[in-house]
């Protein structure tokens, strides 16, 4: 029965695309070359059409696939119907086939967001990111407290009210669980969050430090920092907080684990007696070997979805930065300019990161250095984590 | 199929290569690994928390008996200046039974998480020092904080300098 309903859709997505592409071949050639395409907004009728129309011009911006803008230049026109918890929209060629006719169900702004990603899936055959959520930390309640947020900066909700100190928050792939660290009984100590519900429980509380939680692909198991064998080592560990198997075994300390996107290895920064480098591990532990970037420097890793590119900090002439190294061509290049550029993460389409800077929250669009501002104004902030 | 037959007999010995390399680096490792269930252990393992919850910052810590000991930009060692003060700590530990918990600290530059490991590098080498001054390692507890509560708020290396350290909390 599986089986058959795998095969079902395989042959569902093969005939969508085959039929994308015969409609589109020359989109396909020019988002190749790294060209952009051109939607026209043709108009969304219907109570919320308005707003409707500002989010998805806002969602198409930032995909980085597509100039919003007028007819006549346009490869794709859209139209839609957006009243309340419902969106019809549709997309049709520059000679009028239909690519896309969709209808939606659900949150006012989420729907807008689906219709988006789906634009983006169907014509790029890239996925879109506007469905993902973020979360943070920031200051301004004189305390650092986990927000979380749309992944535009839209529904920015304060998580935590600890009064403490809480840091390191890590979104779960599906976006439905939070870790993060945090120092109430006045240790580190990694806690989970049920976003659903809202149920915490403190799952590590090992003696010593417990920090940098990270989620294996599948969102079953996390990675994380625990100093209780009298030096900071990564350790692999349930949802649940058990099961805690440790991954290296060394006298420098590791931090800072992110997964392959297959789940078989993690990057992270090892301190072996001088400047912090990026190493890899198989995810069942063993000797990390040494990814050579070229920088001195190199902490908090972020593994893109596609596998293809790792993101990290960089410190080169007392400067934060953040770079990008490319796995296949071994070479990396830095990704941002300015002052203290820190933390970055990457989205699902692995090509846009989210990192802080100037206490502000930006994405940066990796091909074209296009830098968006998304929250700001709340005191400052830091360590930002995205689902998938 | 030649090709097949050969590429099978290289992955063979590959994978014997391989194999016999295993064996080898388990061979040295298992001299290594000194712990409980073959894990090497890279310090001394950090005793319980105290089961009172005492913690750093608890009323019932006093964190004004010592002074701070100041590290070098991202470095975790512990010059002869600073050595002394460590003494004094340790001549409390070996003469009697308090309970200390070393908390480790960095300045406000890099990232968070990696502070927070080497706020916890310091902690955990003054932990080591007391204990090759004889101190147990059962009565030293260590937390890290990272950048967070500088002990000066300022930017520049005055106050970096007096942020880059740890502190000594005695339970009383």
């Amino acid at each position: 029965m599986f089986r058959s309903a795998v095969l079902f859709f395989a042959l569902l997505v093969a005939l969508l695309s085959t039929t994308v592409t015969n409609a589109q071949e020359p989109a396909t050639i020019t988002v190749q070359k790294g060209a952009q395409l051109f939607a026209h907004i043709a108009g969304i009728s219907g109570s919320d059409g308005a707003s409707a129309t500002n989010i998805l011009t806002n969602d198409l911006t930032l995909s980085g696939a597509f100039t919003v803008g007028a007819a006549d230049t346009a490869n794709f026109t859209i139209t839609g119907t957006s009243s309340g918890s419902s969106l019809q929209g549709s997309v049709v060629d520059r000679s009028g086939n239909s690519v896309l006719e969709k209808t939606y169900s659900g949150d006012r702004r989420q729907i807008v967001h689906q219709f988006a990603d789906d634009i983006v899936e169907t014509i790029t055959g890239l996925p879109g990111f506007a469905t993902t959520k973020i979360a943070f930390v920031a200051n301004n309640s004189g305390r650092k407290e986990i927000y979380t947020a749309d992944y535009d900066g839209a529904n920015v909700r304060q998580l935590t009210r600890d009064r403490s100190i809480s840091v390191s928050p890590a979104l779960s792939p599906d976006g439905s669980t939070l870790l993060y660290t945090g120092y109430q009984s006045g240790y580190a100590d990694i806690y989970r969050i049920d976003l659903g519900n809202g149920a915490r429980n403190r799952i590590v509380k090992s003696p010593g430090t417990n920090s940098g939680a990270s989620f294996a692909p599948g969102g079953g198991s996390f990675a994380a920092t625990l100093s209780k064998d009298g030096n900071p080592e990564l350790y692999l560990i349930g949802l649940g907080g058990g099961g805690g198997r440790r991954l290296t075994n060394t006298r420098a300390s590791e931090t800072s684990p992110s997964f392959s996107p297959d789940g078989d290895e993690i990057v992270y920064s090892f301190d072996n007696g001088g400047q912090p480098q990026l190493y890899r591990i198989s995810a069942r532990g063993g000797t990390g070997s040494r990814i050579s970037t070229g920088f001195g420097y190199c902490t908090e890793p972020s593994w893109s979805p596609d596998g293809k590119k790792i993101a990290f900090n960089v410190r080169s002439s007392g400067n934060f930065a953040v770079a990008v190294l490319n796995l296949g061509s071994g070479s990396a290049r830095i990704a941002t300019s300015g002052s203290d550029a820190e933390d970055p993460i990457w989205t699902r389409n692995s090509r846009h990161l989210y990192f802080a800077q100037d206490s502000a929250l930006y994405l940066l669009d990796t091909q074209n250095g296009k830098k968006t501002r998304i929250i700001s104004g709340l005191g400052k902030i830091s360590e930002p984590t995205a689902s998938r | 199929m030649k090709t097949s037959i050969s590429s099978l007999i290289r992955c063979t010995c590959i994978a014997l290569l391989v194999l016999s390399l295993g064996a080898c680096a388990n061979k040295k490792n298992k001299d290594q690994f000194a712990g409980v269930d073959g894990d090497f252990v890279s310090g001394t393992p950090l005793p319980d928390r105290p089961g009172d919850g005492s913690s750093f910052l608890s009323d019932n810590v006093d964190k004004s008996r010592f002074q701070p000991i100041y590290f070098g930009y991202d470095s975790t060692d512990i010059s002869s200046s600073e050595s002394s003060k460590l003494d004094e700590v340790a001549s409390l530990l070996t003469s009697g039974s308090s309970t200390i918990i070393v908390a480790g600290f960095t300045d406000e530059r890099g990232t968070e998480e990696y502070n927070r490991s080497l706020g916890e590098r310091r902690a955990q080498a003054v932990r080591s020092y007391l204990i090759s001054a004889g101190a147990s390692g059962s009565s030293i507890q260590t937390v890290s904080f990272g950048e967070e509560m500088p002990a000066s708020t300022g930017s520049g290396e005055e106050s970096w300098g007096l942020n880059r350290r740890a502190e000594i909390g005695v339970v009383k």
